[in-house]
């Protein structure tokens, strides 16, 4: 065995899909705000967490570190590194949802890009719940990756 | 990996065409007053708006940087025909359809100082009413962009609170395109 964990979460088959579904995710994601990052700004002013002065020096870079993750996942490199960066990257944005979420302020998540649709306040707060369960699976997979192949040593 | 991703957005926003630019130094500001304001958040709109707005009586507000109004007001300020009217939303929503002779103004591009100082200097009368909007609701880019103006010198802007989807409900004049 490879890793630590029930024998079907660290097997090499579930590994690399998890691998490619978190290079998915990750790249998806950072295009998205890569082609458009004014709206990617709007979107992490609105969740008022941050000093005006930080809002832009991140939607600028934040992207790219995303994309970078995504394409380590993709072609297998530095993995447990990776790994590690998007564990960390979806605890700040599960923390920040869900600041949010118990000050009951609505907000477009802007985890995919900026929304274009229109929402009512009870929706916005919906897809803010759904969007922390999808962070969490996505917690999971991370954690997969970590506690599987122990004898990697990207 | 942190520092390729810095190498990389500092090459992909100087290479960015202007809607996709962003200032690092950011475009946002809170709301703030002028040295020699007094008053730091802008008051609602006081009882009698409508009325000034038909007779063209609005009075400059130098201790505030902007004041909310509704449709009604900025139904009477638009029929006026001298008012300017600045969009603070993106550029890609402005083209999608915005208030007839709005200007683009959006307050999340990098141009967005440019644009104010050339507005200042277009020779505008700084006492005169400028009204800005985005989207209503909890869109704030409005009141950000009458920030702006007010640090640029303007005593009158005047906040469309419900912004481009009340003027759309009431049926008002709207244009699709870059121009106004």
């Amino acid at each position: 065995m490879n890793g630590v964990g029930p024998r079907w979460f660290v097997s090499p088959w579930l590994t690399i899909r998890v691998q490619l579904g978190l290079a998915a995710v990750f790249i998806f994601a950072a295009v998205a705000k890569i082609a458009d990052p004014p709206g990617f700004a709007h979107e992490i002013s609105n969740y008022k967490l941050l000093s005006p002065a930080a809002v832009n020096p991140l939607a600028l870079w934040l992207p790219w570190l995303e994309l970078i993750l995504g394409v380590c996942f993709f072609l297998g490199i530095y993995r447990r590194t990776a790994g590690r960066v998007a564990a960390i990257l979806l605890i700040v944005f599960i923390g920040a949802l869900s600041i949010n979420l118990k000050r009951g302020r609505p907000v477009d998540c802007g985890c995919f890009g900026t929304s274009t649709k229109p929402k009512t306040e009870a929706e916005r707060l919906d897809d803010m719940k759904l969007a922390i369960v999808r962070d969490v699976f996505f917690l999971a997979m991370t954690a997969q990756l970590l506690v599987a192949r122990k004898d990697d040593r990207g | 990996m942190a520092l390729i991703a810095l190498l990389c957005a500092v090459v992909s926003n100087a290479l960015a065409g202007p809607e996709r630019k962003l200032k690092w130094t950011g475009a946002y500001t809170e709301p703030a007053v002028r040295a020699a304001a007094g008053t730091a958040k802008p008051a609602p709109p006081a009882a009698s708006a409508a009325s000034a707005a038909q007779t063209g009586s609005w009075a400059p507000h130098p201790d505030k940087p902007w004041v909310e109004v509704s449709g009604a007001d900025v139904e009477a300020l638009y029929r006026r025909g001298d008012v300017p009217f600045l969009d603070a939303r993106r550029t890609s929503a402005y083209r999608d359809g915005h208030i007839a002779r709005a200007r683009p103004f959006s307050v999340w591009e990098a141009e967005i100082d440019d644009k104010v100082k050339a507005f200042f200097g277009e020779g505008h009368d700084p006492s005169g009413v400028i009204v800005v909007y985005c989207s209503g609701g909890d869109c704030e880019d409005s009141h950000t962009l009458g920030q702006k103006l007010y640090m640029a010198g303007f005593d009158n802007v005047l906040v469309y609170k419900d912004g481009f989807p009340d003027w759309e409900k009431r049926g008002l004049p709207v244009t699709k395109g870059d121009k106004p």
